[in-house]
């Protein structure tokens, strides 16, 4: 508990809403950006999470470390993620999800 | 020669390496780069490595002749290259390692001469006789490897390498037989040969498994120093100790068929390694190979199935000489296969027009000369009939093989102008050829003072004098049992008729050798040429100037009369190799011309022979009788044939075969032996084949594949169903997954293990969790020992023998939610009748007595 009211409850609650968000958004939107969008929040979630418990708990920056890690690899999945998007919109002129079943058939 | 020695020593004889890896050399680059090379190229690659391999061998030789001179025991050079693999044998022998070892000794020395001596003659006279081939560089490239194999063969230390170069010989046998593949029955000829000698490379196969079993070692050093342990009675019958059913026979049958029947090791191990050599060496029942290799060109029937490879089994023979002599029936064995060979191939050959075929057959029944050598303990006088068979048989058929060139001159199919009905006359025309045939031919024979009629007639002379004594001197060896000491196996004594039926057999062998022998001669040189009609200034029309068998030729119109030039001598690279082979053959037998009381070569083979002589007796004299059956023998054959075929020409031997149709197409059909062998063994093994084949079409194919494609398919079936394609299923589905982990981490698991820790003394550890505390109920009173949760995972218990004890575990994890189970503990009753009852226990009393005392009389229960 520091001078500035930190506590870490505020943040556990704040993550574990933000992770509900990004979840829910990923399962009720069908807009594939919209859903690219929803792991981010996801991610963005943990991140917030493990820099918390890092602050809480001090000694080496292992948490913060990670959070850096999973920005590097949310940046690279978002670059392949919309290139994939990309060529889907050519194929199929829509960015629907639910049409996205060809390697079904 | 001191720097010599000093160079290589007599442990580390690298010259071995050389004399091995020159061929090797060759075979590689004439077979990756021959086509770049030309021709040229190919000659000097080949003619090269042939050639240093042969000084090197020389070289070698002289060195051991060194290390031999004023030595009783017989000199050895060896080379290891590298250490190989090891096999364990019986535990009371140890492990048996297994090198890739070199040794040369006088045996060898001899033998590798001959090979590298003799191949290179053949590849000078293949330049020649293969100079229009377009797989010029492929032959030079197998009959380079086919050297290796062979050096390989007779250069290798203990039987393992050995089997190694007898497989390599094998194969290249098998490569050049079908060299001019694309005619079908060149390939089928290849084939034969390599499926014939692959059963008795089976026997070899068992030979080794026997020495590894018995012996305990595999190199020739070690062998010959565990040969006693060859004399074990091993049994043979019945398997297991009592045959099943036999109590539904009448009595004295069940005795009889339960008498257990016991033979010696020797002989085992000798029938094994004979049936190899059988194979190998084309005898009785497995000569059927040999006379179809004829098919490969002739260089190739001159040097590996005349001079050198056919006669490894000999060779294995004597090199095992000291295991073979173990085994008195297994040598009378070989000496009665060796005389009815000789005899049964001598009378295909008096049938047979293809000059090949009859060497062929020559060649098979020579070897049975061998090995009626070898048979009756007279090593060095088989071995010397190998050197001299090589020189003249080589001869022979590369002195056939030069008539042959000629003949191609307007023959072009290879039947016609192999038959010695077409020929005649030859003498006129190929003095060179006729010469040097005629000096084979009359070694061959056994005119006296060639090299023939000094190594036949010292097989004649060892077959009636030499026998095998029995290696036990009482004859038989005996067992203790419970009820007295027994009999277990009389040992098999040479018979008192052998020696006069074995010589008898050699002699008529002999009288039909010269007979065949001088009718080729007679056919080939004397009379008319029948070939063609001999036109002067004949000329060649523009498409018959080429001279390969490998594509079938327009085929003469047999009415047509055939026009063409006389024949013509063959070039020097073919007659070379003939003159110095006639030379060696007219002179070799002063080697070992006992009658003249020259006798180098027995002197120098003696040290290795020396084991196996000791058990060998020969009779003192019959030398004059032998020599005088020798002469009559070689008189009566050709004085025989001179009538029949000059004198009378050949009108007796029509008469003869009008008198008697039927034994002639007998003879002339080799006596339906490949028939048989098609009907019995050929037949059968496609009988299997073919059941073979409908149980995997019907079984594996029809019932397991289905089956298995079947579960496959209705699970795929289920399954599909659960994939729908849809991100969002699968979305889902992870969520709920991942909630379902969540929780199970989240929940507390209360999970403990025993541990047997000494007697009597148990531990119960609960299982670590994140977050973990633990509280314990170790009195099972139903209260928690402390109300308080703690770190404390473990509790130890105390039990005495049967009891048992419950314990309450509680843990509680990070988010204070709580686990609870009971474990119990128990100890098993002490059980008398179990535990390590034969540990006594030495206890000295407080008197000074010692008594022993077992575990389960002490008086409390602390033993387990």
């Amino acid at each position: 508990m520091s001078a500035l009211g930190y506590v870490l409850e505020h943040y556990v609650v704040l993550s574990a809403l933000l992770f509900t968000i990004g979840a829910i958004g990923f399962l009720v939107r069908r807009n594939v950006l919209i859903q690219l969008m929803s792991i981010e929040l996801m991610l963005n979630a943990i991140n917030l999470l493990l820099v918390a418990y890092n602050r809480q708990h001090g000694g080496p920056m292992t948490g913060q470390l990670f959070a850096f890690f999973i920005i590097a690899v949310a940046a690279a999945e978002a670059a392949v993620g919309l290139a994939i998007i990309l060529s889907y919109y050519r194929l199929k002129a829509s960015v629907h999800s639910d049409e996205a079943d060809a390697l079904k058939h | 020669m001191e720097a010599l020695v000093k160079v290589f020593p007599a442990n580390d004889f690298s010259l071995l390496a050389v004399i091995l890896c020159l061929p090797l050399i060759g075979a590689f680059i004439n077979g990756v780069f021959g086509k770049r090379l030309g021709r040229e190229g190919v000659t000097l690659m080949a003619l090269a490595a042939v050639g240093g391999s042969f000084l090197a061998a020389v070289v070698s030789f002289l060195v051991l002749r060194q290390a031999q001179a004023g030595s009783e025991q017989a000199a050895r050079l060896t080379y290891v290259a590298w250490d190989w693999l090891s096999v364990s044998g019986r535990h009371d022998l140890g492990s048996i390692p297994i090198k890739v070892a070199f040794s040369l000794d006088a045996l060898n020395a001899t033998m590798c001469l001959v090979v590298t001596g003799v191949g290179f003659l053949i590849h000078l006279y293949s330049t020649k006789y293969m100079e229009k081939d377009p797989g010029y560089h492929r032959f030079f490239a197998y009959l380079n490897l086919f050297i290796f194999s062979m050096l390989v063969l007779i250069l290798g230390d203990s039987l393992p390498i050995l089997f190694v170069g007898w497989e390599g010989v094998g194969l290249c046998s098998y490569l050049l037989i079908g060299f001019w593949f694309t005619d079908e029955k060149n390939a089928q000829a290849g084939k034969k040969a390599f499926i014939v000698n692959r059963i008795g490379d089976f026997g070899l196969l068992v030979a080794m498994a026997l020495f590894v079993y018995h012996v305990g070692a595999l190199d020739w050093i070690g062998i010959e120093g565990g040969r006693s342990r060859l004399l074990e009675p091993v049994k043979l019958w019945p398997i297991g100790n009592v045959v099943p059913l036999s109590s539904a026979l009448p009595e004295s049958a069940a005795a009889w068929l339960n008498t257990p029947r016991y033979v010696t090791a020797a002989s085992l191990v000798g029938l094994a390694l004979f049936l190899g050599c059988a194979g190998k060496s084309a005898q009785i029942p497995l000569y059927v190979w040999l006379p179809d290799a004829m098919a490969g060109p002739t260089p190739v029937s001159a040097l590996i199935h005349a001079a050198t490879m056919v006669t490894a089994g000999v060779y294995l023979v004597c090199r095992l000489s000291s295991v073979f002599v173990l085994a008195p029936a297994v040598m009378f064995t070989i000496a009665l296969v060796g005389a009815l060979t000789a005899l049964l191939a001598a009378s295909i050959a008096f049938a047979q027009n293809d000059i090949k075929k009859v060497l062929a057959y020559s060649t098979v029944s020579q070897l049975g000369y061998m090995f009626l050598g070898v048979g009756v303990g007279a090593f060095s006088a088989g071995f010397f009939h190998v050197v001299t068979h090589a020189f003249f048989k080589a001869c022979l058929f590369l002195g056939a093989g030069s008539v042959i060139y000629a003949m191609h001159k307007r023959i072009h199919d290879t039947d016609t102008s192999q038959d010695m009905r077409k020929m005649g006359g030859m003498k006129k025309y190929m003095p060179v050829t006729f010469a040097t045939f005629v000096g084979a031919w009359v070694a061959i024979i056994g005119f006296p003072g060639t090299s023939g009629f000094f190594s036949k007639d010292e097989i004649l002379l060892k077959a009636l004098t030499s026998q095998i004594q029995s290696p036990l001197p009482g004859g038989k060896i005996t067992q203790m049992t419970r009820a007295g000491e027994q009999t277990v196996l009389e040992l098999w004594q040479w018979p008192s008729w052998g020696n006069q039926v074995l010589f008898a057999m050699g002699v008529v062998g002999a009288v039909m050798t010269a007979f065949y022998m001088s009718r080729l001669v007679f056919g080939i040189f004397w009379g008319d040429f029948k070939g063609w009609t001999i036109k002067r200034k004949w000329k060649a029309p523009a498409h018959h100037d080429h001279d390969d068998h490998d594509h079938p030729h327009h085929h003469h119109d047999p009415d047509e009369p055939l026009e063409g030039p006389a024949p013509v001598e063959s070039p020097w690279q073919m007659w070379l190799p003939l003159a110095v082979l006639a030379a060696l053959s007219l002179g070799g037998g002063f080697l070992n011309a006992h009658l003249l009381h020259l006798h180098p070569m027995d002197d120098w083979l003696g040290p290795v022979f020396a084991t196996a002589a000791q058990n060998v007796t020969a009779a003192e004299g019959g030398l004059s009788l032998v020599l005088a059956f020798g002469i009559g023998a070689f008189a009566l054959g050709l004085g025989a044939a001179y009538w029949v075929y000059r004198l009378q020409g050949g009108e007796p031997a029509r008469a003869f075969v009008e008198r008697m149709p039927g034994l002639h197409r007998w003879a002339q059909d080799k006596f339906y032996v490949d028939e048989a062998y098609d009907e019995a063994v050929v037949e059968s093994a496609a009988a299997l084949a073919d059941t073979a084949a409908a149980a995997d079409k019907y079984v594996v194919d029809g019932i397991v594949a289905k089956l298995t494609s079947g579960v496959v398919q209705l699970a795929g079936a289920g399954l599909r169903f659960v994939q729908t394609g849809k991100v969002h299923t699968y979305a889902a589905v992870m969520v709920v997954g991942t909630a379902a982990v969540g929780w199970f981490l989240i929940a507390p698991h209360a999970q403990a293990r025993t541990v047997h820790q000494s007697a009597g003394q148990y531990g119960v550890v609960a299982a670590p969790g994140f977050g973990y505390q633990y509280r314990w109920d170790t009195d099972g009173d139903g209260q928690w020992d402390s109300e308080e949760f703690s770190s404390q995972m473990q509790q130890d218990v105390t039990l005495g023998f049967g009891e048992n004890k419950t314990l309450r575990l509680q843990v509680k994890n990070a988010f204070g939610r709580t686990a609870e189970r009971s474990i119990t503990v128990s100890r098993p009753k002490l059980d008398p009748t179990r535990g390590p009852a034969t540990v006594i226990q030495i206890e000295q009393q407080p008197d000074g007595t010692v008594r022993g005392v077992l575990p389960g009389q002490q008086p409390t229960g602390g033993v387990q």
